[in-house]
């Protein structure tokens, strides 16, 4: 629990790399993907992981974040494309687009060092 | 490794391992047990979520005053660090646990459940969750509510549903409160109301207001009804 969701999002994600990172090894990178409706800032999400994850055995892995924009579609002339916002005009002048968000908030890989064998 | 001499100079490889689980799986798994508890109790559930300041507890009040000895009521609360709110709505039920965060923006599914069991819920048929005032953090956090009702109000300005499109795409509901205000703050109603329908094309638009009873009806017969779908418990 902490003051922003993206504290909470990282003490979470924390919790769940450590459950599948295998005993000792050192965890590089872990990767995330997010829908645009969580509203969930890349940075804040960074720096709540530097937190959570500081003087545990997770400091140093690094966070790669996949966010996954707003589609929008535009009911006049057709157009579809992707934004990080979700109101915007369209080239054809109509100023409502629809937005489409997803809201998934998912652990996609981590990557390890593992000891050779 | 020294007698694989072919090895690389390293003594490490990285590798990537696909793992594909949702990141609040722990909150969501808890949601669904509280989810399935309420329902074969017969409990209809909201999980009211509105910024500081929007009328939540004064929403509750009058909610609670209304269904009084026809609704069998309890109140879940969740504020930062006072138990002001869980004294205002001990006045109209009987059935409130305060929930204090601490510094939590918003409440998550443990929090429900492990307060859920400090109340005798024998009886009782409306749970209101008053979630922290807050109209980001709470909308992701499944707390195993029957449904998710959005409160705005007059007074935070127009803009507010285009800002925090989780909770109006989220929602089962959503409540406009203070328009007894309208004559004296500026709020475009109508640019309001389509900006919702953009990222929401069918949530139900209540105006009402706590303070004089406007609307209230309209809020009562939805709870009555059991939310957008007619819910019965399971």
């Amino acid at each position: 629990m902490a003051i922003v969701h993206e504290f909470s999002i990282a003490e979470a994600l924390a919790t769940q790399v450590l459950s599948h990172a295998p005993e000792g090894a050192r965890v590089r990178d872990v990767e995330v993907r997010i829908g645009a409706l969580r509203g969930v800032e890349p940075d804040a999400l960074r720096m709540g992981w530097d937190s959570v994850t500081f003087g545990t055995p997770l400091a140093g892995a690094e966070l790669t974040i996949d966010m996954r924009p707003w589609s929008i579609e535009c009911s006049n002339c057709g157009r579809a494309w992707t934004s990080s916002v979700p109101f915007v005009s369209c080239e054809c002048g109509n100023e409502t687009p629809t937005p489409h968000g997803t809201d998934e908030l998912d652990l996609v890989a981590i990557s390890v060092d593992k000891d050779e064998t | 490794m020294e007698k694989d001499g072919a090895q690389m100079a390293g003594s490490k490889q990285t590798v990537r391992v696909p793992i594909a689980q949702r990141v609040l799986e722990a909150n969501d798994e808890i949601a669904a047990g509280t989810r399935a508890e309420l329902s074969r109790r017969g409990i209809f559930s909201v999980d009211l979520i509105g910024a500081p300041g929007s009328g939540k507890t004064a929403l509750l009040e009058a909610t609670l005053r209304a269904v009084a000895g026809r609704r069998r009521p309890a109140v879940l609360v969740g504020d930062l660090a006072t138990r002001r709110d869980g004294d205002r709505l001990a006045r109209w039920c009987d059935r409130v646990v305060q929930i204090s965060t601490g510094d939590g923006c918003h409440l998550e599914a443990g929090q429900v459940r492990d307060a859920l069991a400090q109340l005798d819920l024998e009886g009782v048929d409306l749970l209101f969750i008053e979630n922290v005032g807050n109209l980001i953090c709470p909308v992701g956090f499944d707390l195993g509510q029957t449904a998710k009702v959005g409160l705005f109000s007059l007074t935070e300005g127009d803009d507010k549903a285009a800002k925090h499109p989780y909770l109006v795409t989220a929602a089962d509901l959503l409540l406009l409160n203070k328009i007894d205000l309208a004559p004296y703050v500026r709020f475009d109603r109508a640019g309001f109301e389509a900006d919702v329908r953009l990222l929401n094309p069918t949530v139900p638009i209540i105006d009402v207001s706590a303070a004089t009873g406007a609307g209230l009806d309209a809020w009562l017969d939805w709870l009555d009804r059991g939310g957008p779908v007619g819910w019965r418990a399971g």
